[in-house]
């Protein structure tokens, strides 16, 4: 039951990757937009795309937390006490994304405007990168031995920070084709599409990257990565992120977007597993941290909860994102 | 590097306990809008449903765009209170987390379906049958209520910890049904669960009082002003019932909270009820009014029932003289407030059945703009009375504040905080520009309201933005 739990954790960090990524790769590609009319018209885009969205994935990351205390109390402890400089810093860019998002839409001249959209596109990159980091200093070994700075700042934080900035410009990309071309804008489309092929690329060489800091820093873990329950995984997204780069150059819109999903997500687990059985690598296993079982069953009935109430229900706001659109302000 | 980043130095108590009031203060303002809103928006659909009344839907719809907007600043918010537990309090998320954790898992569902349900209501104006819609949004109010339940439930065991067992420091069993409901959940969730209401209720008709004060008084400003002040205004004598039956329960469960609320110093029977005042760390009581044997009478009915003081609790396992009179305070103005809207309550509804309309007083009207506010406060209050009441304890008599707070230095927690005050205002800033630029859009135009909004459905077109 334990290690059906920690599952259920790697599952709600992998969607809130994987939904979340997607939103902040948006955020990262309007950073990148410029202020030419091609620009104004990606930002445009944008917009839209994230309107529906906005905050709901902070479901997900809501989850993984509470998960990780009311599961695993001591990974918690250890995790915040070493890593607060981490997490302060994701923090502060979640909430100046979610602040100054909002007030793109508030602001009257063109200033604030730019201002708004700046701090909108720095936080999207800081935040997955901190929090991308955070695990890497997990990966890493050193929570719970170091100083907060040594567990926080070390070059595997660094390479997982990277890879995830890559990862949800990524995921960001391949979206917003979609977006583009449910909008009718071949523009957008072939512009996007660029940026499919140049975030693709820049995540193969990031990730490759990763591998030779994640060789030197902690060779087990690279270790179980290439030989161990890591490997399909690691395999999964080695194949993908390649094959919908490829895709997307070719113009063939087929299977690209879940393709990105299963890209960015296998790399999550390509970590998760091959750190099993360990929370906290060499120190602290999933069976040592576990809650108490009666605390494990209320997880699964909650966690069932999700499957049966909420997925369902996700379907149909999709289903209605995909449907509605306003009524046009001439109707 | 250690001290140029500010990552030495002494304990980040202090500061840990004011950002963490600071920011569990702005959430829960916005709690009350979050957990109770859809309530009222639905039962304005519902109106507009069977009376056939395009006016009650548009409010309905209108209401709505505020709705996801304002959950939208709570979900930031409440992300960054969890956040804040591992930041600043890691001791006591490592000890008792799998306890408090049942709470806020439950939250965690109850949250995730509030989300996703109050984008199908924004989305579905347009698309579903008004049926449909309705019955969809019918999701709303239970979650709501769910996710209230999770997260008291968790700070009722900060008050009243049951159910585990612990072993060397390390909880190492768990009674589930025991931990999730212990003695103080009774009383917690109904008196914070009307007062939500209350409090929306009165929000929202404030805002349609001001209208009536600048002269609007057509249809859609009566029943926009209506609907919720009458719902608040039924709602407030169950509350001075429930607060009353939560403070005497206080008296059992959580004797040194209610010594303090009360500045009872000496154990003793014939017990006076001071109202405002303070005491000072000998015992005395200074300005405020005095009623003979009143706390008594309150507690038991007879002025020989026996209230226990504050002294009889050891120097460190009390709250301190000023967190006492903080405390005190606290709850007298929440109870003031009480009565004060209780009369308003009794005002409204004696013309409501002696005249068979809505009253026509300015002064009625100034009172019930004022009436939101009032409830803020009285939620404020509340939350302060038993939050404080609980120190020096996070847990109580198993974890005090000073044991859980986290290594981090305070210089660093201080940057944090005031990182985090500048932030808030920015927040707080662009949330309600942006909903006075809704509602000077909306009386200018009739456009779909979720135009101009930052959430909800999206144009039918691709328009750059000037």
């Amino acid at each position: 039951m334990a290690d059906l739990i920690a599952l259920v954790l790697l599952l709600a960090i992998t969607a809130y990757s994987t939904a979340g990524g997607v939103d902040f790769g948006a955020g990262i590609w309007d950073l990148l937009a410029g202020t030419s009319s091609r620009g104004r018209q990606a930002r445009a885009l944008i917009d839209h795309a994230m309107a529906p969205v906005w905050e709901v994935n902070n479901v997900w990351l809501v989850l993984s937390i509470v998960l990780c205390w009311t599961a695993f109390p001591s990974l918690f402890e250890a995790t915040f006490s070493s890593l607060y400089p981490l997490f302060t810093l994701a923090l502060l860019g979640l909430i100046l994304r979610g602040a100054f998002f909002a007030f793109r839409h508030v602001a009257d001249d063109p200033r604030s405007h730019r201002i708004a959209d700046v701090v909108f596109g720095v936080s999207s990159v800081l935040t997955p990168f901190f929090f991308a980091a955070s695990l890497g200093a997990i990966a890493s070994g050193r929570v719970g031995s170091g100083t907060p700075l040594e567990a926080s700042f070390n070059p595997m934080t660094v390479a997982f920070g990277v890879v995830s900035v890559a990862a949800t410009a990524f995921s960001g990309a391949s979206f917003l084709v979609g977006d583009a071309r449910r909008y009718e804008a071949p523009e957008m489309v072939a512009y996007f599409q660029r940026r499919v092929v140049a975030a693709g690329t820049a995540l193969i060489a990031t990730g490759t990257g990763a591998l030779i800091v994640i060789a030197s820093q902690a060779p087990s873990l690279l270790r179980s990565m290439l030989t161990g329950p890591g490997l399909p995984f690691a395999l999964l997204t080695m194949v993908l992120t390649p094959v919908v780069t490829a895709l997307v150059w070719r113009g063939i819109f087929r299977w690209y977007r879940i393709s990105t999903v299963a890209a960015v997500g296998s790399l999550v687990f390509a970590w998760g597993f091959a750190q099993a059985p360990y929370l906290l690598p060499d120190r602290l296993t999933i069976a040592q941290a576990i809650a108490p079982p009666a605390t494990q069953f209320v997880l699964l009935l909650v966690a069932a909860g999700v499957v049966i109430l909420a997925v369902p229900a996700m379907g149909v706001l999709y289903y209605l994102d995909q449907r509605s659109t306003l009524e046009s302000p001439q109707a | 590097m250690d001290v140029l980043l500010g990552l030495a130095g002494e304990s980040a108590l202090l500061p840990s306990r004011i950002q963490m009031a600071f920011t569990l203060a702005t959430h829960v303002l916005l709690v009350p809008l979050g957990v109770a809103f859809p309530t009222l928006t639905l039962v304005m659909e519902g109106i507009g449903i069977a009376r056939n009344d395009p006016v009650a839907l548009r409010i309905a719809r209108r209401w709505s765009v505020v709705m996801a907007v304002q959950f939208a600043v709570g979900a930031v918010t409440g992300t960054i209170l969890s956040f804040e537990f591992g930041i600043l309090w890691p001791r006591l998320m490592g000890r008792f987390g799998a306890a408090l954790g049942l709470g806020f898992a439950i939250e965690g569902l109850a949250f995730f379906l509030e989300a996703i349900f109050i984008g199908i209501y924004l989305y579905g104006w347009k698309r579903l049958a008004p049926k449909t819609h309705f019955l969809l949004g019918l999701v709303l109010p239970p979650s709501g209520v769910l996710g209230t339940f999770a997260v008291l439930s968790a700070n009722s065991f900060m008050n009243t910890p049951a159910g585990i067992t612990v072993l060397e420091g390390r909880v190492i069993d768990i009674d589930a049904a025991a931990t999730l409901f212990t003695e103080s959940i009774g009383y917690e969730f109904w008196h914070f669960m009307v007062a939500l209401y209350m409090t929306a209720g009165f929000a929202v008709a404030s805002v349609y009082a001001v209208g009536w004060l600048r002269g609007r008084r057509d249809h859609y400003q009566r029943l926009a002003f209506a609907v919720p002040f009458t719902i608040a205004a039924a709602l407030t004598p169950v509350q001075l019932v429930v607060g009353d039956l939560s403070a005497r329960a206080l008296v059992e469960d959580q004797q040194a909270k209610f010594a303090a609320m009360e500045i009872t110093w000496a154990t003793r029977d014939h017990n006076p009820e001071v109202i405002g005042g303070v005491i000072d760390d000998s015992g005395q009581i200074h300005f405020g009014v005095v009623v003979p044997e009143l706390d008594s009478l309150l507690v038991g009915y007879s002025p020989n029932a026996v209230i226990r003081g504050l002294s009889t609790f050891a120097v460190d396992a009390r709250p301190t003289i000023v967190e006492a009179n903080i405390t005190h305070l606290a709850f007298d103005v929440m109870v003031g407030l009480g009565l004060v809207g209780a009369a308003l309550a009794s005002s409204y509804f004696w013309v409501l059945a002696r005249r068979r309309r809505l009253p026509e007083g300015v002064w009625f009207y100034r009172l019930a703009a004022c009436a939101g506010v009032g409830c803020y406060v009285a939620v404020e209050m509340g939350w302060i009375t038993t939050e404080v009441g609980r120190q020096p304890w996070i847990v109580y008599g198993l974890m005090r504040v000073s044991d859980a707070v986290t290594d981090a230095p305070a210089s660093y927690v201080w940057t944090m905080l005031a990182t985090l005050v500048v932030v808030y205002a920015l927040l707080a800033y662009f949330f309600v520009t942006l909903l006075v630029k809704l509602a000077a859009r909306w009386r200018r135009e009739d456009l779909a309201p979720e135009v101009g909004a930052p959430y909800g459905p999206r144009p039918e077109r691709l328009e750059a933005r000037g």
